[in-house]
């Protein structure tokens, strides 16, 4: 496909009337492997519900493949924050699974026999084969994780958002699910993740994506993961930005 | 005469199961229902329709503001029946229903936004003010527009004996409403009760769902006001759905138990309180005792669940 | 208003329903506080069966003592609520049912014991039947001196414990580790806490009723909150609230049904303190000079009016034209910024600082990444916004720039450039 996979022009979202993303415009080719960084409140969950389609920008475009969420829907799979979940829900390992098929099965139709069989092979590719009749209350951290990513499997989908995989998780889960996430990006698909540990950037990702707010920078880790970039990132500058945001929501509020 | 007057607990439910099976087979008219049989099907069908939708609200963490629609349809009813006339003593009809359920559960949503976005007081405050601040409106307007200072009393605890047959009517119907809802959308409630970013990216909106599930509660409510007061419906919408899911795993499972116990507990509250009236010439409010007999069970059943499992772990785990 | 205290019928209700105030506006502080105020709502319908047995139980042992009937209501009421809340941390710890599904769960079965066994009572002892009623929605007026013995003991109780441990409770409540590492014993204030809880609700049933009690702990904290961040002003104020919603409501109590047309209806006094209290919290909310709507709406208003003041200011200075108001005009010359249409030396100085910043502010943005074609808009905004430690920060960081993005010069007291010389660079 020529288009990229996602691409995003001057994509502005308010929080509160004051800007959350900034004039952020980024294309991302198709079969990359994206870390999206940046520190607290600079809009990285804003960015992933912008592309979900879930917040209405105040203005810019977001294309996938060259064309809009509504069309390409089935084709996003969306992995949520382990910890947005109550893990204490009746269901079974296999149940949350399935789950991921509700988007393309549509209203009123219920999983198949065929639904079940790729559910059981989504469970194997992440080791989680045994488990499939487990209460999801009795799993750890990383086996949760796992689920959650069979989950976004059997979707089927070209592009994969995913919010914090690897936080609270082992070292043998991360283990594996960057072993898989290589696999699917040498399947040709496009992963977008928010990542927050600096130091396995290097080894993790191809590209990466630098928030805060507005885009420091985007493009192969090489080239946009410099010192220089970090520092506008994270540094002190990006405190007085973070402050002046504030700021600038308090006045429209009235809060100050 | 009813056919019932002078039975025990013992005598009533074969007596019950027989009749039922006449009806069924078409050899009892509907309108020859005693009125404990009236009794015992809508408080069933009430419960049923509690169980359905009361498990979508645990499961989604809502059930506060169940507690909060129980206490604002008094004023949606006595909006209502202002103007329609006659509070209390006529049975409601479909129309009046609907538009009160859908008066209260929008005012209840709709104020507690407002306090709480608009003015900035914390959630737990704002659904707390909102709910008692309404129910004070309803029990002084009830006061003084009926001019009956017991007003109160009778709206909390409601009559089962004074059920009849449009009762049956109504709730079977929003027994029906939610079984129909809820199985139609089933997939939907699941994800929503589980995992509210998947649902959303699936286009599956929170806010829409939330707004259904507040109107089949409040419909709920407002059906059974009359046979159970507004405040003892919560024991209905959030214990049997405690006591379901102390039995299984599984979302679909804990309905059908929920449901199974509504209707059987009513059975058993109804056919208690004729033997209570005949043994001992003791008048209880039905009522009260489903909600205890809904406490008995969940206490019965949690402890057995307690003893299984102590041979395996040392924490009840769910 | 004199008659309220001293008309030997009167006084009883009005003590009684401000001694309720007193108790439920403090410790409905803590629970506000916490973000558990619907535990209040739990724990007083959990009272309801309390009050029942022991009135059915009391009846019967001393049919003819008032004060050890109402002794004994208090103490079953007690028991009970505390059964409640004992029921509430089984469900939750224990059986891991969720915080709101085990709050509703204990409300509701707890109060249809209640309801169960009062309708025994109502066929078999109308009397008693009547008694109990009376704590449903509250019933002040039937209040007597011997009450409020009783009521002002408990009152006093409670306020005395929470004023003596108010240190401690901040400390616990703003930091609850630093509370633990000084050794504080968490887990037994927090359990005294509860058990305050529940008196005040016990003290307060009789005036507001079970049903609406958790009103009280709400509106009041609710209201306070709007006007004060001191810890210990707030429980002031809150129960300051809660003592004259308890007051006004028992006077509506009496005058409504008057003014409606029916003068010997008796209305419960529980729903009109209630709407007392929350109509004060609605105004509190809504009015206080630091976080009330009102207050926020007027200093919107006042910021874009502000900030069309300065447009003008920097439209004069730079010689553009601009919609003149004839009132905007008139500020500005009340400001000392103009004199007779044209800048004044302060003036200048200001319209100076306000491109300053704009311009600082956009050498920022490119220095964070954006191109310097989209800086103008977002610039444009924040000269209105940014504060002088911001500026100084600025200026630190961006090592005192002398040109802005667009190769204009910034001026400004540390860059050297003369205003004079910058006015006539940006002809």
């Amino acid at each position: 496909m020529s288009e990229p996979a996602v691409r995003v022009k001057r994509l502005t979202v308010h929080y509160e009337k004051a800007p959350a993303l900034w004039e952020l415009s980024f294309s991302i080719p198709s079969g990359v492997l994206v870390g999206i960084l940046g520190p607290n409140g600079a809009g990285k969950s804003t960015l992933v519900k912008a592309l979900l389609n879930l917040v209405k920008p105040l203005s810019g475009e977001i294309s996938f493949f060259g064309k809009p969420f509504k069309t390409m829907q089935k084709e996003i799979a969306y992995v949520p924050q382990r910890t947005s979940v109550d893990w204490h829900f009746p269901i079974d390992v296999e149940g949350v699974v399935l789950m991921g098929r509700y988007g393309k099965l549509g209203r009123f139709k219920w999983p198949s026999k065929a639904d079940r069989m790729a559910a059981q092979e989504a469970l194997d590719l992440v080791g989680m084969r045994s488990y499939a009749k487990r209460q999801i209350s009795k799993l750890s951290g990383g086996q949760q994780q796992r689920v959650f990513i069979a989950r976004a499997l059997l979707q089927e989908a070209q592009i994969y958002l995913m919010d914090e995989p690897f936080a609270g998780v082992d070292m043998a889960t991360e283990r594996a699910l960057v072993e898989l996430f290589s696999k699917l990006k040498g399947e040709g698909k496009t992963l977008l993740i928010v990542h927050h540990d600096l130091t396995t950037v290097k080894s993790y990702f191809d590209w990466t994506l630098l928030l805060n707010s507005c885009l420091i920078g985007y493009g192969p880790v090489e080239k946009v993961f410099t010192q220089e970039n970090l520092k506008r990132c994270f540094g002190s500058s990006a405190y007085l930005f973070a402050e002046t945001k504030k700021l600038a929501q308090a006045k429209s509020t009235g809060d100050k | 005469m009813s056919p019932y007057w002078g039975a025990t607990f013992f005598s009533f439910l074969p007596l019950f199961f027989q009749r039922m099976f006449l009806l069924l087979t078409g050899r009892l008219a509907l309108s020859d229902l005693a009125s404990d049989e009236i009794q015992v099907l809508t408080l069933g069908l009430i419960s049923i329709g509690a169980a359905l939708i009361g498990t979508v609200l645990v499961l989604r963490k809502m059930t506060m503001l169940a507690n909060a629609l129980s206490h604002t349809i008094l004023i949606g009813i006595v909006v209502a029946y202002l103007l329609m006339g006659g509070l209390f003593g006529v049975g409601i009809h479909f129309r009046t229903l609907f538009f009160a359920a859908l008066l209260c559960g929008i005012l209840t949503s709709l104020l507690t936004q407002l306090f709480n976005h608009l003015l900035k007081l914390q959630e737990d405050a704002s659904i707390g003010l909102v709910f008692t601040s309404l129910f004070a409106l309803g029990i002084v307007l009830a006061t003084l527009f009926t001019r009956n200072a017991h007003i109160g009393l009778e709206v909390v605890m409601g009559n089962v004996d004074g059920l009849h047959f449009d009762d049956l009517k109504i709730a079977l119907f929003v027994a029906g409403s939610n079984l129909c809802l809820i199985l139609l959308f089933y997939k939907e409630w699941k994800l929503l009760c589980f995992d509210q970013g998947l649902a959303a990216s699936f286009g599956v909106r929170p806010s829409l769902f939330g707004y259904l599930l507040m109107l089949l509660a409040s419909m709920s409510a407002i059906s059974a006001f009359r046979a159970v007061g507004v405040l003892l419906f919560l024991a209905f919408l959030v214990g049997l759905p405690l006591i379901g899911r102390l039995l299984c795993n599984s979302m679909g499972k804990m309905l059908a138990w929920a449901a199974t116990f509504g209707f059987v507990i009513s059975l058993l509250s109804v056919a208690l309180s004729r033997h209570f009236l005949t043994a001992y010439q003791m008048p209880l409010s039905t009522a009260g005792l489903a909600t205890c007999l809904i406490g008995v069970a969940f206490l019965v059943i949690a402890s057995l669940r307690g003893l299984t499992f102590t041979k395996n772990s040392q924490i009840l785990k769910g | 208003m004199l008659q309220f205290f001293l008309d030997p019928v009167l006084r009883a209700p009005t003590l009684g329903t401000m001694l309720m105030g007193l108790a439920s506006g403090m410790i409905g502080c803590l629970v506000f506080l916490r973000r558990r105020s619907l535990l209040g709502e739990a724990l007083s319908h959990a009272a309801y069966p309390g009050v029942v047995i022991s009135v059915a139980i009391a009846s019967f042992l001393f049919p003819f003592s008032e004060k050890g009937a109402l002794l004994s209501i208090l103490i079953g009421a007690l028991i009970a609520s505390l059964l409640g809340l004992f029921a509430i941390d089984l469900l939750e710890k224990r059986l891991n049912v969720k915080s709101d599904a085990a709050l509703c769960f204990v409300l509701s079965t707890f109060f249809g014991v209640g309801v169960l066994i009062a309708s025994r009572l109502q066929m078999t002892h109308p009397l008693w039947f009547q008694q109990i009623q009376v704590f449903l929605f509250g019933q002040a007026a039937t209040m007597v001196d011997g009450d409020i013995g009783i009521y002002g003991l408990l009152a006093c109780l409670v306020i005395a414990i929470l004023t003596a441990f108010l240190p401690k409770l901040k400390i616990l409540y703003f930091d609850p580790d630093f509370a633990k590492t000084v050794g504080m014993k968490t887990q037994r204030l927090d359990a005294l806490i509860y058990v305050l809880l529940v008196l005040a609700i016990v003290v307060g049933m009789r005036s507001v009723g079970v049903v609406l009690m958790s009103a009280m702990l709400i509106a009041p904290p609710a209201a306070a909150r709007q006007w004060t961040n001191r810890f210990s002003t707030f429980f002031l104020l809150s129960a300051f609230f809660a003592l004259v919603s308890g007051f006004l409501g028992n006077v509506l109590s009496l005058y409504v049904p008057n003014w409606s047309g029916a003068p010997h209806l008796s209305l419960p006094t529980g729903p009109m303190i209630v709407l007392c209290a929350v109509t004060l919290c609605l105004l509190s909310l809504l009015l206080s000079p630091k976080t009330g709507l009102v207050t926020r709406l007027v200093r919107i208003g006042r910021f874009r009016f502000r900030r069309r003041q300065e447009n003008l200011l920097k439209a004069l200075y730079k010689k553009e034209s601009y919609s003149k108001s004839w009132w905007l005009m008139k500020r500005l010359e009340m400001k000392g910024w103009a004199k007779q249409g044209a800048l004044s030396e302060v003036g200048i100085r200001e319209a100076e600082k306000l491109i300053r910043l704009h311009r600082l502010w956009e050498v920022y943005l490119v220095h964070m990444g954006q191109g310097a074609e989209r800086v103008h808009a977002n610039a444009e905004e924040m000269e209105h916004i940014l504060t002088p430690e911001m500026e100084k920060e600025l200026q630190a960081l961006l090592d005192h720039p002398q040109v802005d993005p667009h190769k204009q010069p910034i001026p400004g007291a540390s860059s050297g450039v003369s205003p004079e010389a910058s006015m006539r660079e940006n002809l």
